[in-house]
């Protein structure tokens, strides 16, 4: 009993150092700043426009790739195909990207030299330094979150409901939307959240492709670089805040699906 | 009504090979194996969730080898029931009347008459998670009911279900079955198939080797794994013997059984019913009796009384009753004898249960 005593606070000491040094400069950032200095940046009618525009960028990006992610995503639980490892390694690949690296491999490709780019001006959009532009940076490099969760969420989707379904008439399709996508959708949901909340905070492949209109982290990257550490703050204070309530809210409002759902499951064990 | 011809199917390292079976219109007829013998694999190719590798299907004298699942009129229960978890039992049985467009009134007559059918009516608006394993069997059954399928197939449909509701089940699949309902049940218990089949099929590494009525199987096992299937523990693989005016059999470990005169090929298997073998300090008397001396190896209660294995070289296992036991009181380690008539052996060809039980 000694012995597991030890063991647990030596864990339990090494579990708090980490969880200190996520707190701490956070903590150190909220402490430095005085609520007055956040209450005018907040008014700031650029911070608002920046987080605003942050907010919609990422969850309309989140929305536009996942009508693409969430049938990859499938593809990837329910079939077997050659070269299906490295199909994986392709989804995996912007998660260990260096994101500017992202930024410029992507720069070439929508600029107007480039294929989707050209392609795109020829119909009159510009996809460089613009809102589209800035939501395929953000899709890019937080695509895997969704497509990863889901596959996961699809895998775990017991395939003898989709058979019974089949065996019942179903079609192929009418199985995905009835039997599939309802019981794998917490997990495409927790996938979403993830993806919208990595596509947010964004800066490095962002800033190659779209400086403006300016996206909360550039204009914390620039505020520093133009004022220093200490207009930088209460920018990231604020914006630190929004992200974290629509992180929470998004995850409170998974969670409690999953909660009713994991009540299922456990019953059904 | 359901016939496969030569059916063969590859599947990793196991295949269906050469499966031909004939299903009739009201017949229940059970596929009998232990897990791994290609029992379920044989269900998901008769209602299409695969396709075999070759040979045919056919339902009612048509060609369904490649047609879509959905167009075969084949329902399928399977094991772990697969009802859709999110949910309510009345959704899940009108799943498939949604599909086939039945007007509202029409679908919510046949889901109340399924579930009236299957004594679950109190269950519509539940979710499976809180249903237990013979309700969960009985939506699973309705679900698959109200598409009337022209054959049932059932796979190990008692396997998750309690012990003292296996009876209940039971009635229903034979009541099923009396109304016209034509079923396939997919088992591995021998006695499941003793009480509801009319014919059965005993699969044994991917084929079919032996196919009959229970008691015919029973009777007369092909081979010594069907014997061992049908819960007949006393066989020997002997050589015959035939002297001037007695014949004999002999095991590879010299057991000696005397038998009623008959022409005998030089080797075959003998069966020989548990609860036709006696057990005495003495030996019984009769000049035609079998009395092989042997040890008590173990004692195991069983729901009638006890099975007593005696080893005499080969074993042989001996059903007594509660009352035999206290009169007798055996203990393990006694000296004691088997003593069977020669009628109570019952003979089967060695090349044809050699050849399959090997396979």
């Amino acid at each position: 009993m000694k012995g597991q005593t030890l063991f647990t606070w030596i864990f339990t000491v090494l579990a708090a150092l980490v969880l200190l040094f996520i707190i701490a400069p956070l903590a150190g950032m909220f402490l430095d700043s005085s609520f007055s200095e956040v209450k005018t940046t907040a008014a700031d009618p650029e911070v608002q426009r920046s987080v605003w525009v942050t907010l919609v960028i990422a969850f309309s990006a989140t929305i536009i790739f996942a009508i693409g992610a969430v049938p990859l995503a499938w593809i990837m639980a329910r079939r077997e195909f050659p070269l299906k490892k490295v199909v994986q390694g392709i989804i995996d690949l912007p998660v260990v990207l260096p994101h500017t690296a992202a930024g410029i491999a992507l720069l070439g490709f929508i600029s107007r030299d480039g294929l989707l780019g050209g392609a795109a001006q020829k119909a009159g959009i510009l996809l460089v330094n613009n809102g589209a532009g800035i939501a395929l940076a953000m899709a890019f490099v937080s695509l895997p979150f969704l497509i990863n969760a889901a596959r996961d969420g699809f895998a775990a989707v017991p395939e003898r409901t989709e058979k019974a379904a089949l065996t019942l008439g179903a079609s192929p399709s009418r199985i995905f939307f009835t039997i599939s996508l309802p019981q794998a959708w917490r997990s495409v949901v927790s996938g979403f959240i993830m993806m919208f909340a990595r596509g947010m905070s964004e800066f490095g492949a962002v800033v190659i492709i779209a400086y403006h209109p300016m996206i909360a982290p550039v204009l914390i990257y620039e505020r520093f670089n133009t004022y220093g550490i200490k207009a930088a703050r209460p920018a990231s204070i604020i914006f630190i805040l929004v992200a974290l309530f629509f992180f929470v809210l998004f995850r409170t409002l998974a969670t409690e699906r999953r909660t009713i759902f994991r009540s299922e499951d456990d019953a059904a064990d | 009504m359901l016939r496969t011809e030569r059916v063969n199917k590859h599947l990793g390292s196991f295949s269906l090979r050469e499966i031909t079976l004939e299903v009739f219109p009201g017949d229940y007829y059970v596929l009998l194996g232990r897990s791994g013998a290609g029992k379920t694999q044989l269900l998901e190719l008769i209602c299409g969730l695969t396709a075999p590798d070759s040979g045919h299907i056919f339902i009612d004298g048509k060609e369904i080898t490649r047609t879509r699942v959905q167009d075969r009129g084949i329902g399928l229960v399977f094991q772990d029931f697969a009802l859709f978890p999110h949910y309510t039992v009345r959704e899940n049985i009108e799943y498939s009347l949604k599909i086939r467009r039945l007007s509202k009134e029409e679908a919510d007559q046949r889901v109340g008459h399924a579930a009236e059918e299957m004594n679950i009516t109190h269950l519509l608006s539940r979710k499976p998670y809180n249903l237990s394993g013979g309700e969960k069997q009985r939506v699973a059954l309705a679900r698959t009911l109200v598409t009337d399928p022209k054959v049932l197939l059932l796979d190990e449909p008692m396997a998750s279900v309690d012990a003292s509701l296996k009876d209940s089940i039971r009635r229903m699949l034979r009541r099923l079955n009396r109304e016209g309902q034509t079923i396939i049940h997919v088992t591995h218990d021998f006695g499941e198939a003793i009480s509801l089949a009319n014919r059965v099929g005993v699969m044994h590494n991917g084929r079919i080797i032996q196919e009959g009525t229970p008691l015919d199987v029973f009777n007369h096992p092909v081979n010594r794994f069907v014997a061992r299937y049908a819960g007949i523990k006393n066989f020997f693989r002997v050589t015959f013997i035939k002297s001037y005016n007695t014949c004999s059999g002999i095991t590879d470990k010299t057991t000696k059984f005397r038998l009623p005169k008959a022409d005998y090929p030089a080797s075959g298997l003998l069966i020989i019913g548990s609860s036709e073998v006696l057990l005495s300090r003495q030996g019984a008397p009769g000049i035609q009796m079998n009395n092989i001396q042997a040890i008590i190896d173990d004692i195991v209660p069983s729901a009638t009384g006890y099975e007593i294995a005696v080893n005499a070289g080969d074993y042989f296992y001996v059903d007594i009753t509660h009352r035999e036991m206290e009169e007798n009181n055996f203990v393990p380690g006694e000296k004691v004898f088997v003593s069977f008539p020669p009628e109570a052996m019952r003979f089967v060809g060695e090349s044809n249960g050699k050849k399959n039980s090997e396979q």
